[in-house]
């Protein structure tokens, strides 16, 4: 209502049309009057600025990723000179980054050969891991919560993995019974992992380090 | 003016509205935030101990991600109140201090390896209580030696204590290192 007196307004301030003889003036003039169009320039500002702000809130960090085979990672996020975008997503999200004086924290959502994990395949990762104290490997659902099953575990440190004698290990996540260190995967929808390399010796650097540094992901079978 | 001109420069001027508006949000919202890390780590500011935010196992914790296998430990402070100390007494486990603040991310992190015999002793202070410090202390009898002094970018902010738990035998003592990190005002001199 409000709009459509002021539209009434600004046509009874220019000379040829008056709130009288509103017939002379078409749909097209009204439609591209000063008032309708200063409407359209602000709502068209503010939902696309809005908008956009929101998307890009809603999504991964858009800079500073760097990727080390599989596993990518945001060095910047624990380091103090994160961009804006990615101070207004950790903001968004509540979320706690690893400091780099802490470690290095990695993420991985696909397998060595780029295709996206899934909780219905079996996979190895192995062999090698960069020097470090200690870490920390674990398995995300789909809603970013620690996979569950009945044997309580949802990750391996880098303390309780069975090594192989020349100081290999091999993890294998299946939804079914494997040997070795078997981390149980829920069977259905898609899974992340994260890997963190705790109290990392050079860490400023690590990213720079080769994919044969790190863990590969490689995927054995799919669906049971 | 033509319609289709006048058209033209709305349009243009909606979009420079439009790249104005995405900056200022983009900006303002770890300032506006009212459901970042410190806003629900609040009522931690008056806690004289982390308090633990993640346990073993990571559910039940609004954390986004959290490590199964880390015990994970809070305490906001404001400045505003005093310099904040943090004291944390080393156990054989991991165990790392991180230093955020609220808009800014982290400023400071150390793990146990640097600890002074069997403890960290750490002071956040803004600039001026640096300052005041420096000047409040005495050459013939130096006070604090062990203290680690460092200044925040902003009066408000959190500690996090991580305790990595390597077997699960070791969850107890991980939570319970976790949970022993004291952080205390101390009193302006």
């Amino acid at each position: 209502m409000n709009a459509q007196s002021r539209t009434v307004e600004a046509a009874a301030s220019t000379p040829v049309a008056s709130p009288l003889r509103p017939r002379r003036r078409g749909l097209l003039d009204r439609l591209f009057s000063p008032f309708t169009m200063t409407v359209y320039a602000l709502a068209l500002g503010l939902g696309l600025g809005l908008g956009s702000a929101y998307e890009v809130m809603r999504g991964e960090y858009p800079f500073g990723a760097a990727r080390i085979g599989p596993w990518h990672t945001w060095p910047d996020l624990g380091s103090g000179r994160a961009d804006p975008y990615a101070r207004a997503i950790l903001a968004k999200r509540g979320d706690i980054p690893l400091a780099l004086g802490e470690g290095l924290a990695l993420r991985a959502t696909q397998d060595s050969k780029g295709q996206p994990l899934d909780a219905a395949c079996t996979y190895r990762i192995g062999a090698l891991m960069p020097p470090t104290r200690l870490w920390t490997l674990a398995a995300y659902d789909g809603a970013g919560q620690p996979v569950q099953s009945e044997l309580r575990r949802s990750g391996f440190t880098s303390a309780e993995l069975l090594r192989n004698p020349d100081d290999t290990f091999a993890v294998v996540l299946s939804p079914l019974l494997q040997p070795g260190n078997w981390l149980k995967l829920p069977g259905s929808g898609p899974f992340t992992l994260s890997l963190r390399l705790y109290d990392m010796p050079g860490v400023a650097g690590a990213w720079k380090l080769g994919a044969e540094a790190m863990p590969s992901i490689e995927r054995l079978e799919c669906g049971a | 003016m033509s319609r289709w001109g006048r058209f033209l420069i709305a349009t243009l001027c909606g979009l420079v509205l439009a790249a104005g508006t995405h900056i200022v949000v983009i900006f303002a919202s770890p300032f506006m935030a009212e459901r970042d890390a410190f806003d629900r780590l609040r009522a931690t500011l008056d806690a004289d101990k982390a308090q633990v935010i993640a346990g073993l196992g990571g559910t039940g914790t609004w954390l986004p991600q959290p490590d199964p296998a880390v015990a994970l430990a809070a305490c906001a402070f404001n400045l505003a109140n005093g310099p904040a100390r943090i004291l944390m007494k080393t156990t054989p486990l991991f165990e790392s201090l991180s230093f955020h603040a609220k808009a800014t991310g982290v400023f400071y992190a150390v793990t146990d390896r640097a600890a002074v015999r069997d403890q960290l002793d750490i002071v956040v202070m803004t600039p001026r209580q640096l300052d005041e410090a420096r000047a409040a202390e005495d050459d013939a009898e130096p006070v604090g030696q062990q203290e680690v002094r460092i200044v925040a970018p902003e009066n408000q902010g959190f500690v996090i204590v991580r305790t990595v738990s390597p077997t699960p035998s070791q969850n107890a003592a991980a939570e319970s290192a976790a949970g022993s990190v004291s952080c205390t005002i101390d009193e302006e001199g």
